[in-house]
């Protein structure tokens, strides 16, 4: 059984692999408008609900975003100016993910610093320092050297 | 050296971070539309005549988002029909009916007092959409060259109309 292990986990491997370069290698099928239309509804932030996107929203608000959506791209808007369009009248705030990449990075950012920050204290903590030798006075120094010279002499 | 330092590091942007967060309405929207034009419109006003945009330049315009299913608009209303007896004709102020019917604003009207100024139908919320506006009540301040100078989130209140009025160059 334990035999079998190996060439089934490398076989599904490969086989993930395959698929995965399979779904890249297929060629871009452009979205239709329809396509297009449902997904910045998804991408847009109801203006009078509370955390909905227009696709989710049944206020009236949020059907006539959709059907601004769909005329926009009916009279041959791009889906980026179609989002730029309620940018400018809502702000940032009507797209549901921030497009701002501080915002991607910084948690990333300090997940890496606290982890590097724990790797760090771990280490330390394993291995203590070794103890600092306490400095001699000279005068016990001298006190030591005379009694070893005097058990030579 | 360095532990002294990690610790006001530490405590004073997120002191900052916590002091500024909590200061601020996490409901309240910031309107992307503050030193840009009004956007324009042409609607139906409860009477029945068409309030065109073009019509209130060189003028400052208040213009007031309500519905009669709105609680805080009940409390705000007195405020602005105070506002059209004091200021008249130095003011043009403009209600939008919000997302309800002729016929509940009506009487809306009837029971809290009609301030004699021009009640518009928004069909669709189109204007709300280009105003960007997230639920009443909601008012915007125009100045006199039609440039939006400042918005109230939520219902006005004496001094809030005071301050805002004073923005767009409207004072006793």
């Amino acid at each position: 059984m334990r035999a079998l292990l190996l060439p089934v986990s490398v076989a599904a491997l490969l086989a993930l692999g395959a698929l995965a370069l399979f779904t890249a290698l297929q060629p871009a099928v452009a979205p239709t408008r329809v396509e297009q239309a449902a997904r910045l509804a998804t991408e847009l932030r109801c203006p009078d609900c509370a955390g909905l996107s227009v696709a989710q929203s049944t206020t009236s608000s949020a059907a006539t975003i959709r059907a601004e959506i769909n005329a926009q791209l009916a009279a041959g808007a791009t889906p980026d100016e179609v989002r730029r369009h309620f940018v400018q009248r809502y702000g940032e705030w009507i797209l549901l993910s921030p497009t701002s990449p501080i915002a991607w990075l910084l948690p990333i950012g300090l997940l890496l610093a606290a982890c590097v920050g724990l790797a760090a204290w771990l280490l330390r903590w394993r291995s203590p320092a070794p103890a600092a030798a306490a400095p001699v006075a000279a005068a016990e120094l001298r006190r030591v050297r005379d009694e070893a010279e005097a058990l030579d002499a | 050296m360095l532990r002294w330092l990690i610790l006001p590091l530490l405590v004073i942007p997120l002191s900052w971070v916590l002091l500024t967060g909590f200061s601020v309405n996490p409901n309240e929207v910031p309107s992307a539309l503050i030193g840009k034009p009004m956007p324009s419109f042409s609607l139906q006003t409860l009477s029945g005549e068409t309030l065109d945009s073009a019509d209130l330049a060189g003028r400052p315009v208040m213009v007031n988002f309500w519905a009669s299913w709105c609680g805080p608009c009940v409390t705000e209303h007195p405020l602005l029909l105070d506002a059209q007896r004091r200021y008249g004709d130095r003011l043009a102020i403009v209600g939008v009916i919000y997302q309800d019917s002729t016929d509940a604003a009506r009487a809306f009207l009837d029971k809290h007092g009609d301030g004699g100024y021009p009640d518009a139908v928004d069909e669709g919320s189109r204007l709300a959409l280009d105003f960007g506006v997230t639920g009443p009540p909601e008012t915007y301040f125009i100045d006199s060259s039609g440039v939006v100078r400042a918005k109230q989130f939520g219902p006005l209140d004496a001094p809030a109309l005071q301050t805002k009025l004073a923005m767009i160059g409207v004072s006793e």
